[in-house]
């Protein structure tokens, strides 16, 4: 049965307002990007560049470090990432599978580092980065990303996890499983939505985080893309061009990285599982 | 062979316990049904049987081989879940091929015993498909399969037929159980079902409070229920129970009815449960009278619930009976087919 009109029209209407603005700074980004350093100052604004012109793109690509810092954004997300999903995977399952003394306060622990600021923690971490050797490297930054991104993980997937008929591993294991055989041919292939969730997470929280890598990475051998966007800044002027065209190029991952998770964000995999 | 031994098991949940020392022997080929309410712990003993429990303390045997410390898998048994426990991400082949997968049984035997499986049940054009594509039905065939795949000594059911319907379920019970004739395999069947117990079963183990009230097989158990609990539990509708004593080889109803117990009450007895089946009431002159609360044609019988020395009784008469809600009929319990207990044990009295 279809919704009347008049509601379908208010659906749409919503729906169309709310992507409006949602993708209002995706177009000026672009547009921006296109145009030339004086038009960017007119006023009014002009909504189609006068000049197109790509040369805000081969200033970033041929003369800034953004090529460098991409590579190293590339490094860093995709390492924190894994090992922060490797991490999640272990602890989630023994949060939702087994029972043991001191869980449900362990769960609450996993949580307290979420709660406390971001500026209350720099100073700490960097404390333990400097007594590690570990300030300006690589491995560093994806130690301090996954712990920034474990914690949301592990509740994610733990609640993934929970959801999983407890009978399917059952079944497995009177079929001769062992429990590592169990989490790898059932419960991880049935949690594809969620694990795909957790990945997108922690890459998305790592690739765009600006603090920790502003203080944990000191020069342009492992400075992160939110910094080079920055450094477009100096003292007097700042190249808003440039500015936009590293804002694509740094966007551009992300939203690729969406569009082929989407499909599998949707779950109906426990179709058939069961009962129903 | 795959013969299993219950030795004494007891279950116990911290200082909880839930099985208190529960004994049966199934012998090789055998199909057994445990039976009972919920919460009677016939699942729990299942699981137990299966390796998916620990066992507190006792021993259960499969094949002469004490389990109690290996592994589900080296029990040698498989198991039917009730929710079937597909794994959805698989194909139906893949589903029933899972365990000698496992096993590292080479990818020709695995095809050979899986097709071998599918032609028992009829899957064999099912075999590409995903559990989510089936019908109840199907899906529960799947699961045996699985289960048959294995050639295991013994076939756990755990109460296999509650998610389908009706119709279903009578079609699935007979499958069932001609599957279990055709393979001759060992199977322990869970079920809170007396109508699936009694229809199946080699014997029957009724349960009831973590503990095993009788074990026969179905005529047994419907002839000669060991006590109360069994009798109430077994046969729909359920046997009516009167209240009363034995005074000179009668029984005497709370409200002074009198019923003929056919020479069996010699001894005077003051407090006793007599038990008849709805359909060991016969009308006809000489009875008691019963004053007619309800009638519920099925067909086949009619139901008819009355007022008979003070209780509520039910008869199954296979006649039609016309009477009105408020008539009085007059209804006799067949002397040979009453049923005796202690009003205290709830045990049964022999003559």
């Amino acid at each position: 049965m279809r919704a009347p009109l008049s509601s379908r029209i208010v659906v749409y209407g919503f729906s169309a307002l709310l992507a409006a603005v949602c993708l209002f700074p995706f177009l000026w980004m672009i547009v921006s990007s296109l145009k030339e350093l004086r038009e960017l100052y007119t006023i009014p604004p002009s909504w189609i560049p006068q000049n197109p012109t790509l040369s805000n793109y081969a200033t970033v690509l041929f003369s800034s470090n953004i090529p460098r810092y991409f590579l190293n954004s590339v490094v860093i997300s995709l390492g924190s990432t894994a090992l922060s999903l490797a991490l999640a995977i272990f602890a989630s399952y023994g949060f939702a599978r087994f029972r043991f003394r001191g869980k449900a306060a362990a769960q609450s622990f996993v949580l307290v580092g979420q709660l406390l600021p971001t500026a209350a923690i720099i100073v700490p971490l960097f404390v333990t980065l400097r007594w590690l050797d570990l300030v300006n490297t690589y491995l560093g930054l994806i130690l301090v990303y996954m712990i920034i991104t474990l914690p949301l993980s592990v509740w994610m997937l733990t609640s993934y996890f929970k959801a999983i008929p407890v009978e399917l591993e059952e079944a497995a294991i009177i079929d001769g499983a062992s429990r590592m055989g169990v989490l790898f041919r059932i419960t991880l292939p049935l949690s594809l939505p969620g694990l795909v969730a957790v990945t997108v997470y922690a890459f998305v929280t790592t690739w765009n985080e600006f603090i920790f890598a502003l203080c944990f990475a000191t020069d342009s051998s492992v400075k992160t893309l939110p910094i080079g966007l920055a450094e477009f800044t100096t003292e007097f002027n700042t190249d808003w061009g440039a500015v936009m065209a590293a804002s694509m190029i740094m966007t551009l991952p992300v939203a690729l990285l969406f569009l082929s998770m989407q499909r599998l964000f949707i779950g109906g995999l426990m179709a058939g599982a069961t009962k129903g | 062979m795959g013969t299993v031994t219950i030795d004494q098991v007891r279950k116990a949940y911290g200082t909880l316990e839930v099985l208190h020392g529960v004994n049966v022997n199934i012998a090789d080929g055998e199909f057994v049904v445990l039976v009972g309410p919920s919460g009677c712990g016939k699942s729990t003993l299942l699981r137990m049987i299966a390796g998916l429990e620990e066992i507190t303390s006792g021993t259960i045997s499969v094949g002469g081989r004490v389990v109690n410390d290996l592994r589900p898998k080296e029990r040698d048994i498989a198991m039917v879940f009730q929710s079937y426990a597909l794994y959805p991400h698989m194909t139906v082949a893949e589903n029933m091929g899972f365990s000698l997968k496992l096993a590292r049984a080479d990818k020709a035997e695995r095809q050979r015993r899986v097709a071998e499986a599918a032609r028992i049940l009829g899957l064999e054009s099912l075999l590409d498909r995903r559990p989510g594509q089936l019908s109840g039905g199907q899906r529960q065939r799947v699961a045996m399969g699985r289960s048959i795949v294995r050639d295991p000594a013994v076939f756990l059911f755990d109460e296999p037929l509650s998610n389908l319907d009706a119709k279903l379920r009578v079609q699935m019970r007979s499958e069932i159980k001609a599957l279990h004739q055709r393979l001759g395999t060992t199977t322990v069947y869970v079920t809170h079902d007396q109508i699936e117990a009694m229809t199946m079963a080699d014997r029957i183990v009724v349960m009831h409070g973590g503990r095993v009230e009788q074990i026969g097989t179905p005529l047994d158990l419907y002839d000669r229920p060991a006590n109360i609990f069994v009798a109430t539990f077994i046969g729909s509708p359920a046997m009516n129970i009167l209240e009363g004593r034995i005074s000179g080889g009668r029984f005497i109803a709370a409200d002074g009815s009198e019923v003929d117990l056919g020479g069996r009450g010699a001894t005077e007895r003051g407090h006793v449960l007599l038990g008849v089946r709805p359909e060991h009431l016969v009308p006809g002159p000489g009875g008691l009278p019963a004053q007619i609360i309800t009638v519920e044609p099925t067909g086949s019988e009619t139901h008819v619930t009355a007022r008979l020395g003070g209780q509520d009784v039910v008869g199954a008469f296979r006649e039609r009976i016309t009477g009105r809600p408020g008539d009085v009929l007059s209804l006799r319990p067949h002397p040979a087919a009453l049923h005796l207990f202690d009003a205290d044990t709830g045990e049964r009295l022999e003559a």
